[in-house]
């Protein structure tokens, strides 16, 4: 696809047309990795992008491709806004950033769960019964607030919920929270701090996202780059980590 | 004890300041001008009215939308999150005995309690038009090509109108014998273009064969007259048969009138699913990352206030079209005058003299010598008339 496109492409530039130039966020760090070996499978440009880098987006005149690096957080803001027509986003970050924008295919990597913790002592204490436990807690510490704050309403209780941006598990370890609010990917941070996942929120994995107006404005030149990126995925489905 | 007031204003509104404001106003009026040359009537109605008016209409007159507070005998009232409820109350009210159709039009700053985000703040301003009694094809095709024809009146150059039509969608969904519960969660993921959701609950509601593929278009539909083809074969004998026949018709009506350039079909615009009911349209500005305009025909709306009537209409917001046409507005204003002189009644009568002439004539109060009054000139870019 990419290279019918590119020939389409260099056609147009002799002829002095303007070309639509698709732009992309990726995330920085590792999902931004994954994602790129994506991308490469779909046939898109990423010769010399690095997520890691001091340069902060990669552009690919020819192919009319454009790359922005962002922190996984500003991608969904990023899309909202328009300033990127595509980008790739844990649905964890897309759910807490609760954005306007259209969610288009399910990457498959990049899986994690949110789940609610607490220290291993207290869960014995309250016999592992989350009712009791939850009844008993009056804080919250969490990098997601509205993830946090959804699942407790839900579950009816009113519960403190505290924003931290980092090192979640030291929380409770000094009495700044009861409980926490974290995603997991293997569990392994949990248990070298001696907490114990008490309830599942939901899981998470990569996605590609679309800015609405684009999508649909500039929905020809788009599909195809969003057909070639489904097909590297897989069949629809079949990458359904998060069914579980 | 002098404490100093707070200079601040709350989050979501904004001054707006001189060259700003001449815009609005300069595209307020070209808009109000040219859908009075379609036959609409401008009207105005009150900032703020009982809060359950605005909640028959869209979900912007939600509860956890609206701006409410209390008057002194205790009823709930609020500011205008939108203008069609409050015309609609109008019209059964005031304009029960008027033939139909009607056509009207306003201008009018709205209010959202809404997280500011993507060029709209709590504050922003509309103009819009409602045709008010008069269903089918003709009068879908008349808010569309008027809406188009705004849009190029004003000096868009790359905008694109997407139609869609949501009686499609309630015909699918109707026929999927889901639990309103189930229903609900398909809505909001076609809604929102969930596609992930909306493959999942697919999956989970064991969907498959044809409904599966009905459900796959609705999300997927995009195009021209190919599109339409493709969903009449995969939609025929169901119950999204028929607007999907009107939206052909209402399509091909605007083919014929030229207008094919600026326009595609996407059923995936559902707009406000549960208000609308039939062809649904969203104005689109190539960099602008959200709708410049929507509209479309909402039958139900006046039947709340008690008075069953067909109606359309649509609504342009000012602050994202302003963004649109930023830089082709910035038409610098002809150069005005600044009379000045010792005699003030004399420097009073030039200006107004000048002013015959439909030219700005600044009258300069302060200048005492004929050097201070041509640096005043100066500054502000005028054309010094000094009187000695």
């Amino acid at each position: 696809m990419a290279r019918i496109d590119k020939w389409l492409i260099v056609d147009l530039v002799k002829t002095k047309v303007v070309v639509y130039v698709i732009t992309l966020a990726l995330p920085k760090g590792r999902m931004g990795k994954e994602a790129l070996q994506l991308l490469e499978r779909a046939g898109l440009p990423v010769e010399g992008v690095e997520t890691e880098a001091r340069q902060l987006s990669f552009s690919f005149p020819e192919e009319g491709v454009r790359y922005l690096i962002c922190r996984p957080t500003d991608v969904p803001t990023y899309a909202e806004y328009g300033a990127a027509d595509l980008g790739i986003v844990g649905k964890d970050t897309l759910v807490e950033a609760e954005t306007d924008v259209f969610e288009l295919v399910d990457l498959g990597f990049g899986y994690c769960r949110f789940v609610v913790a607490a220290p291993r002592q207290r869960w014995e204490e309250v016999n592992q019964s989350l009712e009791t436990l939850m009844a008993n807690s009056y804080r919250v510490a969490t990098k997601f607030p509205r993830v946090a704050t959804a699942f407790f309403r839900e579950k009816g209780v009113s519960i403190e919920v505290v924003k931290l941006h980092g090192n979640i598990e030291l929380a409770p370890q000094v009495g700044l929270a009861d409980l926490i609010v974290d995603i997991v990917s293997t569990g392994r941070t949990l248990k070298e701090n001696d907490l114990v996942e008490v309830a599942s929120i939901f899981s998470s994995t990569a996605r590609l996202i679309a800015n609405r107006v684009s999508f649909r404005f500039n929905y020809q030149r788009l599909l195809p780059v969003v057909e070639a990126i489904k097909q590297a995925v897989g069949q629809w489905g079949e990458n359904d980590v998060t069914n579980s | 004890m002098n404490k100093n007031i707070n200079l601040q204003v709350p989050v979501g509104v904004r001054d707006v300041l001189p060259m700003e404001t001449t815009a609005i106003r300069q595209l307020e009026q070209k808009l109000t001008d040219f859908f009075y040359s379609w036959g609409y009537q401008e009207l105005m109605t009150p900032t703020f009215e009982f809060a359950e008016t605005f909640k028959a209409g869209s979900p912007a007159g939600s509860d956890d939308v609206l701006f409410k507070f209390i008057d002194r005998q205790g009823r709930v009232l609020a500011l205008r999150p939108e203008m069609t409820a409050p015309i609609a109350r109008l019209v059964v009210t005031s304009l029960r005995r008027e033939p139909l159709p009607l056509r009207l039009c306003y201008r009018a700053n709205v209010f959202r309690y809404e997280e500011p985000h993507a060029g709209r703040q709590r504050e922003f301003h509309q103009a819009g038009v409602e045709l008010i009694g008069a269903d089918g094809v003709a009068a879908d095709v008349e808010i569309i090509a008027l809406a188009v024809e705004t849009l190029i009146k004003v000096g868009l150059k790359d905008f694109r109108l997407g139609l869609g039509q949501v009686a499609v969608t309630k015909g699918v969904l109707n026929d999927l014998e889901l639990t309103p519960e189930d229903l609900a969660k398909i809505k909001e993921a076609l809604a929102k273009k969930d596609l992930v959701l909306l493959e999942r609950l697919s999956e989970e509601y064991k969907l498959t064969g044809i409904r599966r593929k009905q459900l796959e278009l609705l999300s997927r539909l995009h195009g021209g007259a190919e599109a339409l083809r493709e969903a009449q074969e995969c939609f025929s004998g169901t119950g999204a048969a028929k607007p999907l026949a009107d939206l052909e018709q209402v399509w091909q009506a605007l083919v014929a009138y030229g207008l094919e350039q600026w326009l595609f079909i996407d059923l995936g615009i559902l707009r406000d699913f549960d208000y609308y009911t039939g062809v649904v349209f969203e104005g689109y500005v190539s960099g602008l990352g959200a709708p410049v305009c929507g509209g479309g025909r909402y039958n139900d709306l006046l039947a709340q206030f008690g008075y069953p009537c067909p109606a359309t209409g649509f609504a342009v917001g000012l602050e994202r079209l302003l963004l649109a046409l930023k830089g082709s507005l910035s038409k610098k204003q002809d150069k005005g005058y600044l009379v000045a002189g010792s005699d003030v009644a004399a420097v009073l009568k030039k200006a107004q003299e000048i002013r015959q002439s439909e030219s700005v004539v600044v009258f300069d109060n302060q200048s005492k010598t004929r050097e201070e009054a041509a640096g005043q000139a100066e500054k502000r870019g005028l054309n010094l008339i000094w009187l000695e």
